[in-house]
């Protein structure tokens, strides 16, 4: 089988089982997890044929793929719809397509595709103006970014236009505010806390976590502006940094536990775009490292509070002590596992990608780049105050007793947590086998040439 | 010198092999009883004890003994060196860690037998064995930052052990955020090290830096090591450390936790040696806390607290050893603390029958041979010393008042920021148009 059929694959059958679910009543789930998991296969074979030298976007294609086999399901029963189903594999199919194309036409096609359903409160969007905001202002300057490019220079190939600052100064600005949006950095970022409070938790968590900005930097921003990016990407770095602290300080003070793990997401995500502009290589390293962690431990800690929220109540609060620990252990484990795993806790892959973040963004950067280790320090404490909040201290005694974690939801979360502690003990495994994409993401940001 | 250096190894990874069993275990629904654990962490220490003294035989015809791995990974001109290192000083702390842990795990057996969080307590104290050994045995400062942070997280796990009270869980939340936020001096200190000195790794020294370079370093491996060390003005945590379960009060905070930040500046000797404005720094701090932790402990009620602002001062007085660079007498400081300050953490709970005990064997109340030297100064000053240690220095009313407080606030404005343009409360999960919809797919159904 050839790349492009199994790239049609990946895409196509998550797509067309989205259709399927909007007509049939079940088994929804079942249908949705054979899709993701076809799809999972598929990249993984992609992965497997590739040249390791070129397999990063297979790399992030597998992980999301897998991350939306997982979600499938881990979902709840209350949440396990057709629209919520099939939200997930509309998301993944567009995920997948704007990974794998060298097209713009078809990058815009599967950014604007990968916002559809969020931007329907009857599908998933959340209830309130400011994610549909941020979601359709980033789709509009993308596109009209695009718009220019091919004005000027009438093709919509990247590998083409790579290196010729297509549209020059202006539509480098309007890329930038893309990833500004989509990924909601300061000022921008009030959106993801109210995706994640006001929509449907993991199909959020999903949307979150395609990275679409920092996406679109490494696919398009530095292949086609290297010189504009070397002098004007600290701009960006700077802002991804205090996005970094600000949403950090943010959230300490958050009683609201579904916008404090968003913002710990975006804080988090944020270092992924301080790393890629630090201009080293073990800064670009631990950005794409920090991805994958980031990834897999904030669709966890999502999908655990989901799992709480219909165990225990939607009105979950961090504001005292719930005790959860007591009727649902694993969560529990599972929650701190993946929660401290995002903030670096030695023994999982986090340990290494914020110890190359940290390296990366210091050597660029000295002073400024403390604020990394800062804002993580207090993403740490506020991922530790909300476990004791949510699973520690008395326990409340109008709870019905319910089941801890039932065995496909304990399976998801162990792989979750077995993917990043096996990646902490082994990281050379990813380091490496990234090493020639990150050096040339690395030499253009710094001064090289692309040799994509 | 293959058999010692495998030797090393097992002392090192043995505890942390049986901390993934039992989480595993765990995982697939078995938890294996008090006899089993008890056994296997009996046997576990009791390995560990022979193989490190092979390594020390070993030790007496070398300088140190290697493991290397290679490199953990490495990009570009950056390397993360993956070796066990023992010399002299590591095969102390190594030593002292399987020992008293191997004691404090068959003091536990008895102590928390039938407790409901027995399994979590060992489960706790093999992980806690884990990176203390990796921090002792560690060759370079990069992986000692693991061992140093396994630490902290179970330090902080085992502080909130009677999960179901809220002031164990709080005050686990502040020592967590002290022990973070002097972690970042830490992770400053080693990327300093990493770019001036060009490694991290301590097997072959250090080389020659210029003062300003060198104090740098110091001075931002001294901020953690002082956090970990509960050194003035970090001190405010170790009294609330005191809620955790009386092992593992006796092995962190007697023993090998408090004296993780010493042992860290004891691995940063040459360096200490170039810079003797750090090493005046490190005296300094070290002579305020044994005052503090000396003050503060004469008004204290309680007896794990009392022992633990003991702990403090013998803690500032090996920091000023370290300062002076007297490396041995601290090293000999040290080993003779931890084991006596374990010793009385365990007896602690038996205090009174123990003076009982010891007032029929003597038949009458001892006589006090203690002078009370803070009876020489004027009443007003001692009143006023009493109520400065009774909030033990003011040091957590600074800490709230300039950190807690003012971060809290930002946090407020921050969200006050965000709110505008949009009314957060009454958020409805599912809206008007979603019910109908969903009504609809019902009945069709």
């Amino acid at each position: 089988m050839t790349s492009v059929a199994l790239t049609a694959v990946a895409i196509g059958l998550p797509w067309s089982a989205a259709v399927l679910l909007a007509l049939i009543r079940s088994p929804l789930r079942a249908i949705a997890f054979a899709s993701a998991l076809v799809s999972m296969i598929a990249i993984a074979l992609m992965l497997w044929t590739s040249p390791s030298s070129q397999s990063l976007q297979e790399g992030l294609m597998l992980l999301y793929a897998c991350v939306a086999c997982g979600a499938t399901l881990v979902l709840p029963r209350r949440d396990c719809t057709a629209r919520t189903l099939s939200g997930i594999l509309w998301l993944l199919g567009s995920t997948l397509l704007a990974y794998s194309t060298d097209h713009l036409g078809v990058l815009v096609v599967a950014w604007i595709s990968s916002a559809i359903p969020f931007l329907f409160d009857q599908w998933l969007g959340a209830h309130n103006w400011r994610p549909r905001l941020a979601l359709l202002v980033s789709t509009a300057v993308l596109a009209t970014a695009i718009v220019l490019i091919v004005h000027e220079r009438h093709t919509l190939s990247i590998e083409t236009l790579s290196r010729q600052r297509p549209g020059g100064m202006a539509v480098f600005a309007l890329l930038v505010a893309a990833v500004v949006f989509r990924k909601g950095i300061c000022p921008v970022h009030a959106w993801v806390g109210d995706a994640a409070e006001g929509g449907s938790v993991i199909p959020t968590a999903l949307l979150l976590n395609g990275h679409f900005g920092a996406m679109l930097v490494v696919r398009l921003i530095v292949p086609l502006f290297p010189d504009t990016a070397r002098t004007m990407f600290p701009v960006l770095s700077y802002l991804a940094l205090a996005t970094a602290l600000y949403v950090a300080i943010r959230a300490v003070a958050e009683n609201s536990p579904r916008r404090l793990i968003a913002y710990l997401a975006l804080s988090q995500s944020a270092c992924i775009l301080a790393g890629l502009e630090s201009r080293s290589a073990a800064g670009v390293t631990g950005a794409l490292v920090h991805w994958c962690v980031v990834t897999i431990s904030t669709v966890g800690l999502f999908a655990i509070l989901r799992l709480l929220e219909v165990r225990f109540g939607d009105n979950l609060t961090s504001s005292a002590h719930l005790g959860l620990a007591r009727h649902a252990p694993r969560l529990a484990v599972h929650f701190i596992v993946l929660g401290l795993a995002l903030v670096g806790l030695p023994g999982t892959l986090s340990f290494c990608s914020q110890d190359l973040l940290i390296h990366g963004t210091l050597i660029s950067h000295p002073l400024i780049g403390l604020l990394l280790p800062a804002a993580t320090a207090i993403n740490a404490i506020t991922i530790f105050r909300l476990f004791t909040r949510l699973f520690l201290g008395k326990r409340k005694t109008g709870f019905t007793i319910m089941a801890d974690a039932l065995p496909r939801e304990r399976w998801m979360l162990s792989a979750c947590v077995v993917f990043v502690v096996a990646g902490g003990v082994f990281p050379s495994a990813i380091v490496t086998r990234w090493a020639v994409q990150t050096e040339s993401i690395e030499q253009t940001v710094a001064g090289g040439l692309m040799t994509r | 010198m293959v058999f010692a250096q495998a030797m090393l190894v097992f002392v090192v990874l043995a505890s942390g092999l049986v901390f993934v069993t039992f989480a595993l275990a765990w995982l697939l629904g078995w938890v294996p009883s008090e006899r089993v654990i008890s056994s296997i962490t009996g046997l576990t220490f009791s390995a560990s004890i022979l193989a490190l003294a092979i390594v020390l035989w070993y030790l007496r015809s070398t300088s140190a003994v290697t493991a290397t791995f290679g490199n953990w990974f490495a990009v570009g001109d950056y390397r993360f060196p993956m070796f066990f290192f023992a010399d002299r000083l590591s095969a102390v702390f190594l030593g002292m860690t399987v020992v008293l842990v191997g004691l404090i795990g068959r003091f536990s057996a008895t102590y928390l037998h039938r407790e409901p969080g027995f399994f979590r307590f060992f489960l706790l104290l093999h992980l806690f064995a884990f990176g203390s050994l990796v921090a002792f045995a560690a060759g370079s400062f990069d992986l000692l930052v693991g061992g140093w942070e396994i630490v902290g997280i179970t330090s902080v796990l085992l502080i909130a052990f009677f999960q179901h009270r809220t002031p164990p869980v709080e005050n686990a939340v502040r020592v967590f955020g002290v022990y973070r936020a002097c972690d970042i001096g830490l992770l400053a200190g080693v990327f300093a090290m990493h770019h001036w000195a060009g490694t991290a790794s301590f097997d072959q020294g250090f080389p020659h830096l210029s003062g300003g370079r060198a104090a740098t370093i110091c001075l931002l491996l001294l901020w953690a090591a002082a956090g970990k060390g509960a050194q003035v003005p970090f001190s405010g945590w170790l009294p609330r450390a005191m809620e955790g379960p009386t092992p593992s009060s006796a092995i962190f905070y007697g023993a090998i936790s408090i004296h993780a930040g010493a042992y860290l500046l004891l691995r940063l000797q040459p360096m200490l040696a170039q810079s003797p404005f750090a090493g005046a720094i490190v005296v300094v701090l070290g002579l305020a806390t044994a005052i503090y932790g000396t003050i503060c402990g004469r008004a204290t009620a309680d007896a794990k607290t009392s022992l633990a602002f003991a702990s403090l001062a013998q803690v500032g007085v090996v920091f000023m050893e370290i300062g002076l660079g007297l490396k041995w007498i601290a090293v000999i400081h040290i080993l003779g603390h931890a084991t006596v300050r374990t010793l009385q953490f365990l007896r602690s709970p038996s205090m009174l029958h123990d003076y009982h005990q010891m007032h029929s064997a003597i038949g009458g109340e001892a006589s006090q041979a203690e002078i009370d030297l803070e009876k020489l100064l004027p009443v007003s000053i001692q009143l006023w010393l009493y109520r400065w240690a009774l909030d033990r220095g003011h040091l957590d009313t600074i800490l709230d008042r300039f950190v807690v407080h003012p971060l809290m606030k930002l946090s407020g404005v921050f969200a006050k920021l965000d709110g505008i343009g949009w009314k957060r409360s009454s958020v409805t999960r599912e809206s008007p148009v979603s019910a109908v919809y969903a009504k609809v797919r019902e009945r069709a159904g």
